[in-house]
């Protein structure tokens, strides 16, 4: 046994052996061996069971099908996802997710920009508006249920400001504005947190800047366009995409609260009931994957969208504009070179 | 320097290849040694319940110990015994049942059996705790047979005797025997109708109960006109009370007790309109009815399960669409539970009004008891079900063959009991479900919830949607290859 070992050591020493001891080959152990762990979780706790949800999306099959059993169809899957007016049609519905994400960050945007300067009890309302992120989302979802039930919470607080509770309409019952309803759920839940993310990144802003835009006369409106936004801009970047793409997946509110009735069902409503009452788990995986590739593409576009909105920020001592003339100038320059040596 | 980054390389890669190890041995002797012993529980189980099936059927006379040939009362009068017995009436533990509760079923058998002593153990979660306890192979001496395979039951279950010789003791003996033998005697049996306010329904003027949709609907126009209470309530938010409306497309829109399980799967068009106020259209019509002319709650979006127990109670909604175990719910939900009462679903088949009725909850005898205890535990099971007055008191079906006591009013209508599918078809329901998206009496709530909604929006006729379901069900026999024979 040892004899063979040895017999293969020194054969290998050759080539494999002299490498693995040098500088390079001692380097690539070391990294190998550390990342063997983390690299073993996360390939079989994410992308091999991501790899089986892709295969599931080309079978036919149920949770309980046997493996032999289970039917291969192609492209069967996908093509039912686009050709059903169900899947689709449930992902217009993260459009009003999306103008509600929308209104949630401005919001959260301007409270964070006031409660970052000095206000009274600035910390209490913090909390106060931090709050109903701590609360569970199946407690929300029980606690919206009574607010907007006919007579109850929200109706009563709109007769006290003087509205008629017969012409207020039925918070979910009505399909013209329930969705809009199971939004204000989602916009009242996330904004706390949104704004807490934003007082961070202010806080990181240098106070000198304030006190010199100040001293240069600039009025608070001309402080957060030219210091806070730009400060912040990552920051902004990442609630947007986090709440296009959150949008592109609510699933917490319809599902607690009207259990995706009433046409509030968004698209994981949707898959979750395909998936688990209809038990078409390949429909549902192919509907997984095309969500994936969409939210894929928003990201991209946003991406896009932002490294144009934000090019002045961007480039770090000149603006946008300044560049672009010092390169149209460059290149002018060039041709003017270029043209000169024809001439020659 | 050298030595010492030989010594981590050679460490870390120690480390790595012992957790590895460590978790990949761990789990698959962990694996292996579960699967082992759950094969030898199996193993013994199933030896224990030959030689137990065999013992019953030899000794069945000589012994006696057979469901059939024990005489309560003279049997085992003197037989000393503990046993215990798991089941899911966490609600009849509490001194405040409205009911009868199980301390005074247990000091009325104990007038007759002193010397046989009970303890019982309720779970809020039976359904699947009582699996675990099975599966644990240490479980109380009766249970209320769980969810288990019909071909499983020997395993964990003493047989009570034949299935011929039990037809003549229970009813409902089909509901867990297997190979001829039965393993189980139902609690008490339910069956599909409506729940209703007695008081609600006279204050409105009316005095005979409906019999077709037409008078159904009629009625409920009249309790709106006359009364300030709720004619039906959907209880369209909870879902699950949404797909109780299938139970009733079988026995009770049809009079066949072998439509659901066996016809249904090859009737083509099932959800067409027969014309005769019938079918699963009658029945789904009376909802789309009643919601289009505003005869249940102003807002379904928001409805309250728990709070409409009382709300019926107290004559706040006239009746809803449940089965016949809402039934002591309704009673024990307030003060007025004398008001409550339980009627047919109002659809007449040639003249005659049918009602789905099936066994609840079945007592299974531990196969692996004592001999002493399994004694005990028949007797047990034999005076709950012929003496206690339990299906009585619970508003049931009577168990007891010949038995007629029950407080439900069901004068002259017929109760069937489904047939079970026929040999080799058992999946086909499963499969037309899944592929018609229907999910009928499998957690479909939402197309029932589709109907209250195009109802109460006029946007869809009622034949259009039923229009959409039969093509469902169409395209799903064609796609499962499924023969249409009806």
């Amino acid at each position: 046994m040892t004899g063979t070992m040895e017999q293969e050591g020194k054969r290998s020493r050759s080539g494999f052996g002299r490498w693995i001891r040098s500088r390079q080959g001692q380097q690539l152990l070391i990294i190998v061996a550390f990342m063997i762990i983390p690299l073993t979780l996360l390939i079989v706790f994410t992308y091999f069971p991501f790899g089986e949800m892709v295969k599931f999306s080309f079978y036919k099959m149920k949770y309980a099908t046997p493996i032999d059993k289970r039917k291969f169809v192609g492209w069967q899957n996908y093509i039912d996802v686009f050709r059903r007016d169900d899947c689709f049609g449930a992902l217009k519905l993260s459009l009003y997710y999306m103008v509600g994400a929308l209104i949630q960050l401005v919001l959260a945007l301007y409270m964070a920009t006031i409660l970052s300067f000095k206000v009274k009890g600035g910390n209490f309302f913090k909390g106060l508006m931090f709050f109903p992120f701590l609360i569970n989302g199946i407690a929300i979802g029980f606690i919206f249920k009574f607010f907007y039930t006919r007579g109850f919470v929200f109706d009563t607080i709109l007769a006290w400001c003087g509205f008629n509770p017969e012409n207020l309409p039925y918070w979910l019952k009505d399909q013209a504005v329930n969705n809009w309803s199971l939004v204000a759920t989602s916009v009242w839940r996330y904004f706390g947190q949104n704004m807490v993310l934003f007082i961070g990144a202010i806080m990181s802003v240098d106070a000198e800047l304030y006190e010199a835009a100040e001293l240069d006369g600039a009025n608070k409106w001309q402080i957060f366009k030219a210091i806070i936004l730009p400060s912040i801009k990552t920051i902004v970047t990442l609630n947007i995409i986090l709440s296009i793409t959150g949008s592109l997946s609510a699933f917490e509110q319809p599902y607690v609260i009207t259990n995706g009735a009433n046409g509030t069902g968004t698209y994981f409503v949707i898959m979750n009931q395909i998936a688990h009452t209809s038990q078409k788990v390949g429909l549902a995986c192919a509907m997984a994957v095309v969500l994936l590739v969409i939210i894929f593409a928003c990201t991209l576009l946003q991406k896009l969208f932002f490294k144009y909105v934000f090019r002045d920020a961007e480039s770090e001592d000149e603006s946008y504009k300044a560049k672009k003339a010092r390169l149209k100038a460059e290149k002018a320059a060039a041709k003017a070179q270029k043209q000169k040596g024809v001439q020659a | 320097m050298k030595k010492k980054r030989v010594l981590a390389i050679v460490l870390s890669a120690m480390m790595t290849v012992g957790v590895t190890a460590c978790g990949s041995s761990a789990s698959s002797t962990e694996g292996s040694s579960t699967g082992a012993s759950s094969d030898t529980t199996a193993q013994a189980a199933s030896s224990d319940a030959s030689e137990a099936s065999s013992e019953a059927a030899s000794a069945g006379s000589s012994d006696g110990l057979s469901y059939a040939n024990l005489k309560l009362g003279q049997d085992y009068t003197d037989l000393k015994a503990t046993i215990t017995m798991f089941n899911h009436r966490t609600d009849m533990d509490s001194d405040d049942y409205g009911g009868k509760n199980w301390k005074s079923y247990l000091a009325d058998f104990n007038k007759e059996y002193p010397n046989i002593t009970v303890k019982i153990t309720t779970d809020t979660n039976y359904a699947d705790d009582a699996l675990t306890h099975l599966q644990s192979g240490d479980y109380e001496t009766i249970m209320m047979i769980p969810a288990v395979d019909k071909s499983d039951l020997s395993s964990y279950f003493m047989s009570y005797g034949d299935l011929d010789t039990m037809k003549t003791q229970i009813n409902y003996a089909n509901a867990q025997a297997y190979d001829g033998q039965v393993y189980g005697v139902p609690s008490t049996a339910t069956t599909q109708g409506i729940v209703y306010n007695k008081k609600v329904f006279s204050d409105a003027g009316i005095t005979a109960l409906p019999k077709t949709p037409e008078d159904f609907i009629a009625d409920l126009q009249a309790i709106k006109d006359k009364t300030d209470a709720i004619p039906m309530y959907t209880n369209y938010a909870a879902g699950w009370t949404m797909g109780a409306w299938d139970a009733y497309i079988g026995s009770n829109a049809i009079g066949d007790n072998t439509y659901m399980n066996q016809k249904l799967v090859h009737t083509k068009d099932p959800f067409q309109n027969y014309k005769d106020d019938t079918h699963a259209y009658a029945v789904y019509k009376i909802l789309y009815d009643a919601v289009n002319k505003k005869l249940v709650e102003d807002d379904y979006t928001t409805t309250d399960w728990e709070g409409s127990k009382s709300m019926l109670n107290e004559g706040k909604i006239g009746c809803m669409v449940l089965g016949s175990w809402a039934y002591p719910q309704m009673e024990a939900a307030g003060k007025n539970g004398s008001d409550i009462a339980y009627m047919p679903f109002p659809i007449t088949v040639d003249g005659k009004q049918y009602a789905a009725a099936g066994a609840d909850y079945s007592y299974g005898i531990n196969v692996n008891a004592t001999d002493d205890e399994k004694a005990a535990a028949m007797v047990f099971v034999k005076w709950m079900t012929e003496e206690s007055g339990f299906s009585y008191n619970e508003d049931g079906l009577p168990v007891k063959a010949g038995d007629t006591k029950t407080k439900l009013a069901f004068d002259g209508v017929t109760f069937l009991e489904d047939e079970p599918a026929k040999e080799g078809e058992e999946d086909y329901l499963n499969e037309m479900n899944s592929e018609s998206e229907l999910n009928i009496n499998a957690g479909g709530n939402d197309k029932i919830q589709k109907i209250i909604e195009h109802a109460a929006n006029g946007d869809e006729s009622f034949d259009d949607i039923m229009g959409e379901w039969n093509k469902a069900w169409d395209d799903a026999q064609q796609t499962n290859g499924i023969s249409v024979d009806y």
